[in-house]
C-alpha cells in the first residue's frame, strides 16, 4: 500500500486522506502521508522516474500507470522552462497542495477552451440542420419576396391633391395647379406657407442672394471638413450665435436632419432622455438613433414630468451607477403636430433642480415667438444661454431660406462638428442660402415689425377660430394664440359620430400593425378622416380661392399618438382685412363639408 | 448677451479681377485636344478582382509605432491637463451635477490625436471651389486650440472638392439660370414638398433627373446625406434583411439603422462572399424563428468615395436576379463623373438602368449644387411620396439650386451649349487616369479603379498626413487627408478629387510636388504589383519622363489593371 501510493508522491506533494481511496482518515494514515511525503521529497531530487499508482481508485492499472509516466514527463519538461517553479508554488498553494483539485481543473479548462471554440461565432447565427444541396436549392427556388413597395390606391389621392406652384411675383398670392394640370387656380391667397416672415423676397435679400451667386457659385462642392466650409459660413454662425443669444452655431444642410443628428451625437447606451409625449417625428427619429432609454412625459403637463423626474432621480441612487449618465428633456418649442407651446419657465426649473440638459427644438418658433423673433426664450422673458442647452432652428420655415442650425454652448458646439453625422458627412450649405440668412438676421436686428405684425394676425386669427360658436361643433383649435400656423382638427364627438374612431383607437391599431411588421400599414377610418379634412381644403380653394393645408402624416412613422388635422397659417404680407376674409373662407367651407 | 468666439473667419470681399481671368481660375481652358479620352462603355463585363498593393512590413510597424507613440503621449497629457489644468478641460470634467457632454475615453482620439493635426482640417475657403479654391490664411495657436485670421489668402490648386465636372463656377449658363429663378421664385421653399413646396421647377427637375439616369421617375431632395438617413424607414421594417458593403457611407448606414431592418456585411467588393450570404440567410431565414425574409435589398455604393473603387455591377445584377433580391445603388460620386455620357455606373457598366431596383444620387458632386434624389420605376416612386418622411416633414430644395441641376444636366446631354458637356466628360476621363497612372509610375501606392475621379494615395503613418497636408499647402495645392476611423488604421490617405477644370499642365505642376514631397517623406513604396509596371518590377519612373509619357499611355487599357 505504502509503495502503491509512492507514485504520485513521487512528482507531486503526497495527497490529504480524503482524497486516497474511500477511508475515512485516520491517524495512521495522516502519519502514513508525512512519511511518503519525505519519500517522495527525496525521490524528486534522484528525478527517478514512478513506480506504480495507487490502487485505491477502481481503474486499471496499466492506465493509471501510464498516465502516471505521462503526467511525470510533462511536469518534468515543464519544470526545465525558466521561471516555472514560481507558477507551480503558486498553484499549489492556491489549490492546496492538491493535485487532483489541480488535475480536474486543468481538464475543465481544456473543456472551456474546446466549447468556446466550436460553438457557432454570432449569438442567433446557430447552425441549423446541415441540409443537402437539393434541399437548399428547393428553398432558393421557393422564397418569393414581397414587392420593394406596396403600392395601395387608396391613398393615391393624396398624390393628386398635392399642389403645384407656379412662378408669381409674391409668395401672397399664387398661382397653383393640382392634379398633372388637370385643375389650375390662380391668384389663390396662399394660407399654407411656412415662410411666416416673408422677409426672404426682399429687395435687398434678393439684391444679396445675386451677388452670392455671381461671386460664390451656387453648390459649396465639399462637407465643411474638407474646404466646403466658406468665410459666409462661419460669418452666418457668428451671426446667428449673437442673434439668438448662445455661444456658438452649427449650420446643417436640412432642417429635418438637425435634431436627428444632434441627440445621437451626445448620447450612447445608458443615457437617458425624458421626451413630451407629442413630439414630431424628427424628433421621434433622433430619440430612436440616440440608443439611450427614452421615458415619456404628458404633453406639456409639468406635474407628470416631475413625477417622473423624481422617480428617475431616485432609481439612479439606487443603481449606484458607475459615472454619470447624460440626462437630456426633450421638447419643442412651438409643436409641429398642435401648435401649443413647452412651459418653459417650468421646464428651466425643473431641469435646475433634477440636473438635465434642456432640447428644444424650435423649427417653427424662432422668428415668430418673442417680440423681435428670438423664439420661446424671448417669449418668456429668459436667457437662451442658460434657459435651454441645445437649441435647433431652421432657416426654412419663418425666415423663408433653407437648411437647419444648432445652438448652444461653445463645447457643444466643437463637438458636433467632430461627431454628428449630417454636419460631418453631408456637404455644407450654397453659399447664397447662408448669406441671405446673415441679411434677413441684420434687417430684423433693426425692424421687428413684421414680427409684430405677424403677433397681431396671429391673435385675430386664433380669437376668430377660438370665439365662433358654430364651428365649435365641429372643430377645435389646437394652437396657442402666439403660434401663425392655426391648428385645427375634428372633435372628438364628431369623429366618433362620423368615422366611429378616436385617436387612442387609431394609435392602437397603427401600434398593432407595427407589432405585427405589416408592410402595408393602412387604417381605414384613419384615411377616411384625412380625406375628409382634404375635402374641406379643396372647398376652401374652389370656393373662396384660399390654400390652407392638410397637416401631411405619415401614419407608419409615427410611434406617438396623432390625429389628422388642418393647419391655416398667416404671413406678415396679409393684412388684417384680407386675413379676415380668409378665415371666414375657411369657416364657409368647414360648415359646407360639416353640416 | 452671450460671449461669442471672438476669432471668426473674416469676410473676404471678392477680389477686383477680369471675368476672363475669373472663367480661367474656376474652369481652366483645354490646352490640346490630346488631352481628352472617350470612356468607352465596359459592355457588361465584370471588373477582375482587384489587386492591392501592400507597403514593406517596416512601413506598418512604423505605423503601429507611431500610433503608439501617439497614445502614451495622449495619455500623459490628459493625466497632466486633469491634474493641473482642469479649466482647460471643461469637456470631460463633470460640472455642476450634469455629466460631461461625452466621455473622457470615446473623445480620446478626437481630443489628443486628431487635435495635433486640426490644422489640415476644415481650412475655411471663399469663393468658388473650381479649379483654383481660395484658402483663407490662418494662424494656429496652442497646439491648434484656436486660430486667428490675418486676413490674407491663397489660391491653391483645388484637388479637394468634389468638383467633378467643373460646374463650381460662377460664370456661365449655369450661374445665369440660378441667377433668373430667384428673380421669378424668390428663395424661399414655403414648406414640405406635399404641402406646398412642390413648385413647377421641382417636377422638371425631376423629369430631367429620371431621364438622366435613365428610370421613369425621381424625386429630389435638398440634403444627399438625408435623402438617405430618412429613406430606408419608409419600406423596411424588422422582418426585412439588408445586405450591405463594408465600406458604405454612414448616411446609408444611418438610414439603415432607422429603418430598423436586418444588416448583414459583406466584405468589400466580394461577390463571392456576398452570393454565399445571400444563399445562407434565404435558406436559414431570420435568426431563432427561421421564418423567410420578407425582402432582401443589396445595398453597395457606385463609386466609393474612400477607395476610388467601382461596386462590380454585372455580378451584382447577376445575383440580383439569381436571388430575386433588390439593388440599390449610391451613385454619390458616380453620377456625372463615371460613364461614357456620365449616367454613372450602369452608363459605365453598360448595363441597363431597369436592371437596378433603386438609383440614389447626390447633386452636390458633379452637378455643382446641393442635395440628393432618388430614382426608381414610377409606382415605387408615387409609394415613396406618400411615405417618405422628408418629402411630408421636411423642406424642399430650394429654386436656385434646381435651375443649376437644370442648367447643368442639359449642359452634359448637349441641350444646352453643345459640345461642352462631352468635352466635361472627356476631360475628366483623362484627368483621372493621367494622374493615377503617373502616380502609380512614380512609385506611389494608389487604390481604386482606372476612370474613378477619386484618387486615394497611401500615406500610412499618421505623422506623414499633416506633414504631406502642410507640405502641399505650402506649394499651393488643397489635398484632403484622411485617417482613421474613414479609413482602416494603418491606411491613412490623402485623396485627390480630380475636375475637369484642371488642365493637363496644373496635373503636371501637381505631379512635380508631389514627386518631391513623396521622396522627402518616403512615399514610394508601391511594390507594382497593382499597376504601374508591366515588368513586375517596383516603378520609380523619373519625373520628367512619366510627364512625357504618361499622356498617351494612360488612353491605353494595358497599363492598368482593370
Amino acid at each position: 500500500m505504502d509503495r502503491t501510493r509512492c507514485a504520485l508522491a513521487a512528482f507531486l506533494p503526497p495527497l490529504p486522506p480524503f482524497f486516497v481511496g474511500r477511508k475515512t482518515p485516520s491517524i495512521k494514515n495522516i502519519r502514513a502521508t508525512a512519511k511518503w511525503h519525505t519519500k517522495a521529497v527525496n525521490r524528486t531530487m534522484k528525478n527517478q522516474p514512478p513506480e506504480i499508482l495507487p490502487t485505491s481508485i477502481p481503474v486499471p492499472t496499466i492506465l493509471v500507470q501510464t498516465s502516471s509516466y505521462i503526467w511525470f514527463y510533462l511536469y518534468t519538461c515543464f519544470k526545465k522552462l525558466p521561471g516555472t517553479q514560481y507558477i507551480i508554488s503558486y498553484v499549489r498553494k492556491s489549490h492546496q497542495d492538491d493535485p487532483y483539485r489541480t488535475m480536474v481543473e486543468i481538464v475543465l479548462i481544456i473543456y472551456g477552451i474546446i466549447y468556446f471554440l466550436g460553438k457557432p461565432s454570432k449569438k442567433g447565427q446557430q447552425r441549423g440542420p446541415e441540409l443537402t444541396s437539393r434541399e437548399v436549392e428547393s428553398l432558393l427556388e421557393e422564397w418569393e419576396p414581397e414587392p420593394l413597395v406596396q403600392t395601395d390606391d387608396r391613398n393615391a389621392w393624396r398624390l393628386q391633391k398635392i399642389p403645384v406652384v407656379h412662378a408669381t411675383p409674391t409668395d401672397k398670392y399664387v398661382d397653383l395647379t393640382r392634379n398633372d394640370d388637370r385643375e389650375v387656380y390662380s391668384k389663390v391667397l396662399n394660407c399654407a406657407s411656412n415662410n411666416f416672415l416673408q422677409i426672404s423676397r426682399d429687395a435687398r435679400v434678393l439684391e444679396e442672394v445675386k451677388r452670392t451667386i455671381k461671386n460664390y457659385g451656387v453648390g459649396s462642392c465639399g462637407p465643411a471638413g474638407f474646404y466646403g466650409n466658406q468665410d459666409v459660413h462661419s460669418n452666418l454662425e457668428y451671426d446667428l450665435a449673437r442673434f439668438f443669444g448662445t455661444e456658438s452655431a452649427v449650420l446643417y444642410g436640412q432642417d429635418f436632419c438637425v435634431a436627428a443628428s444632434v441627440i445621437p451625437a451626445f448620447t450612447k447606451r445608458g443615457d437617458v432622455i425624458v421626451a413630451d409625449d407629442r413630439v414630431s417625428v424628427s424628433l421621434q427619429n433622433a430619440l430612436q438613433l440616440s440608443r439611450s432609454t427614452v421615458y415619456y412625459f404628458k404633453h406639456n403637463d409639468m406635474e407628470s414630468l416631475e413625477d417622473l423626474l423624481r422617480e428617475l432621480t431616485e432609481h439612479e441612487k439606487e443603481e449606484n451607477l458607475p459615472a454619470l449618465p447624460r440626462k437630456f428633456i426633450v421638447t419643442e418649442g412651438l409643436f409641429h403636430n398642435l401648435g401649443d407651446i413647452a412651459p418653459l419657465p417650468d421646464l428651466v426649473r425643473l431641469k435646475e433642480k433634477y440636473k438635465y440638459r434642456l432640447f428644444v427644438d424650435e423649427t417653427f418658433s424662432l422668428g415668430v415667438l418673442g417680440n423681435t423673433g428670438r423664439g420661446i426664450t424671448e417669449h418668456f422673458n429668459l436667457k437662451r444661454e442658460t434657459a435651454v442647452d441645445i437649441t435647433v432652428g431652421s432657416m426654412a420655415t419663418a425666415f423663408g431660406s433653407s437648411g437647419g442650425f444648432a445652438l448652444g454652448d461653445h463645447v457643444m458646439s466643437h463637438h458636433q462638428r467632430i461627431g454628428s453625422f449630417a454636419y460631418c458627412y453631408s456637404a455644407s450649405l450654397p453659399a447664397y442660402t447662408v448669406r441671405s440668412m446673415s441679411q434677413m438676421l441684420g434687417m430684423l436686428e433693426q425692424d421687428s415689425s413684421a414680427v409684430i405684425h405677424l403677433h397681431e394676425l396671429s391673435a385675430s386669427m386664433h380669437s376668430f377660430f377660438k370665439e365662433d360658436t358654430e364651428l365649435a361643433k365641429y372643430i377645435e383649435v389646437t394652437s396657442c394664440p402666439a403660434s401663425c400656423i392655426l391648428h385645427f382638427r375634428l372633435t372628438a364627438d364628431f369623429r366618433l359620430h362620423k368615422f366611429g374612431s378616436s385617436e387612442e383607437q387609431i394609435f392602437a391599431e397603427i401600434s398593432a400593425l407595427q407589432s405585427k411588421n405589416i408592410s402595408n400599414k393602412f387604417i381605414e377610418a384613419y384615411e377616411q378622416e384625412d380625406k375628409f379634412l382634404q375635402s374641406i381644403v379643396d372647398t376652401a380653394l374652389a370656393d373662396h380661392n384660399v390654400l390652407i393645408t392638410r397637416n401631411t402624416i405619415v401614419l407608419k412613422h409615427e410611434t406617438l399618438p396623432v390625429t389628422p388635422s388642418l393647419k391655416f397659417s398667416c404671413n406678415a404680407l396679409m393684412t388684417e382685412q384680407e386675413l379676415q376674409d380668409a378665415c371666414v373662407a375657411v369657416k364657409n367651407a368647414v360648415l359646407k363639408c360639416c353640416a | 448677451m452671450a460671449s461669442v468666439s471672438n476669432t471668426k473667419v473674416p469676410f473676404i470681399p471678392p477680389p477686383e479681377i477680369s471675368v476672363e481671368d475669373k472663367k480661367d481660375n474656376e474652369f481652366g481652358q483645354l490646352t490640346s485636344k490630346e488631352f481628352l479620352y472617350e470612356v468607352r462603355s465596359r459592355q457588361k463585363k465584370p471588373l477582375r478582382d482587384p489587386i492591392l498593393d501592400a507597403p514593406p512590413y517596416y512601413v506598418s510597424v512604423i505605423t503601429y509605432l507611431n500610433y503608439l507613440i501617439l497614445i502614451i503621449l495622449g495619455h500623459i497629457h490628459d493625466f497632466l491637463g486633469l491634474t493641473f489644468r482642469k479649466d482647460r478641460h471643461p469637456d470631460i470634467i463633470e460640472k455642476d451635477g450634469l455629466a460631461p457632454w461625452y466621455s473622457k475615453f470615446e473623445s480620446f482620439f478626437v481630443r489628443r490625436m486628431k487635435k495635433r493635426i486640426d490644422d489640415c482640417f476644415s481650412r475655411p475657403t471663399t469663393g468658388v471651389p473650381g479649379r483654383f479654391i481660395t484658402c483663407i490664411d490662418r494662424i494656429s495657436h496652442d497646439l491648434n486650440e484656436y486660430f486667428t485670421y490675418p486676413g490674407t489668402t491663397t489660391m491653391c490648386l483645388n484637388l479637394s472638392s468634389y468638383n467633378y465636372l467643373g460646374f463650381a463656377q460662377s460664370e456661365g449658363q449655369c450661374t445665369d439660370a440660378a441667377l433668373k429663378v430667384v428673380d421669378e421664385y424668390g428663395i424661399a421653399s414655403r414648406g414640405p414638398r406635399a404641402q406646398i413646396g412642390t413648385t413647377d421647377l421641382h417636377v422638371l427637375a425631376e423629369r430631367y433627373i429620371a431621364n438622366f439616369v435613365g428610370k421613369p421617375d425621381a424625386m429630389v431632395f435638398s440634403m444627399g446625406y438625408g435623402t438617405n438617413a430618412n429613406f430606408f424607414n419608409s419600406f423596411l421594417d424588422e422582418k426585412c434583411l439588408v445586405i450591405s458593403d463594408e465600406l458604405n457611407h454612414t448616411s446609408i448606414r444611418t438610414g439603415l439603422r432607422l429603418s430598423g431592418a436586418a444588416v448583414r456585411i459583406f466584405k468589400h467588393n466580394d461577390m463571392d462572399a456576398l452570393e454565399k450570404l445571400i444563399r445562407d440567410q434565404i435558406v436559414q431565414g431570420q435568426p431563432k424563428t427561421h421564418r423567410p425574409w420578407k425582402k432582401i435589398l443589396i445595398c453597395v455604393e457606385g463609386l466609393f468615395s474612400m477607395e476610388g473603387t467601382m461596386c462590380n455591377l454585372p455580378r451584382l445584377v447577376e445575383l440580383k436576379k439569381k436571388y430575386k433580391c433588390y439593388l440599390f445603388i449610391d451613385e454619390a460620386h458616380s453620377i456625372g463623373a463615371m460613364g461614357p455620357e456620365g449616367r454613372g455606373v450602369c452608363d459605365y457598366f453598360g448595363i441597363d438602368p431597369s436592371e437596378v431596383d433603386i438609383l440614389m444620387g447626390t447633386l452636390t458632386k458633379s452637378f455643382g449644387a446641393a442635395g440628393g434624389y432618388v430614382a426608381a420605376d414610377k409606382d415605387i416612386i408615387e409609394r415613396l411620396r406618400i411615405d417618405l418622411t422628408t418629402s411630408n416633414y421636411g423642406e424642399s430644395i430650394p429654386i436656385p439650386v434646381l435651375a443649376q441641376i437644370v442648367s447643368s444636366m442639359r449642359t452634359i446631354v448637349g441641350e444646352l451649349k453643345p459640345g461642352e458637356g462631352k468635352e466635361r466628360l472627356q476631360r475628366i476621363a483623362f484627368n483621372s487616369r493621367y494622374l493615377r497612372l503617373a502616380l502609380q509610375r512614380l512609385g506611389f501606392i494608389v487604390y481604386g479603379i482606372a476612370d474613378s475621379p477619386v484618387i486615394p494615395m497611401l500615406l500610412y503613418a499618421p505623422s506623414k498626413m499633416p506633414a504631406f497636408s502642410r507640405m502641399m499647402l505650402q506649394r499651393k495645392i488643397a489635398v484632403v487627408v484622411v485617417a482613421y476611423p474613414a479609413t482602416p488604421l494603418i491606411e491613412s490617405r490623402v485623396r485627390f478629387c480630380v475636375s475637369a477644370s484642371l488642365t493637363k499642365e496644373d496635373i503636371d505642376y501637381l505631379l512635380r510636388h508631389v514627386n518631391e514631397v513623396g521622396e522627402k517623406l518616403f512615399l514610394k513604396v508601391s511594390t507594382g504589383r497593382a499597376g504601374g509596371s508591366l515588368d513586375g518590377r517596383p516603378p520609380r519612373w523619373d519625373i520628367d519622363e512619366v510627364i512625357r509619357r504618361t499622356p498617351t499611355d494612360c488612353k491605353d487599357d494595358k497599363y492598368f489593371l482593370i
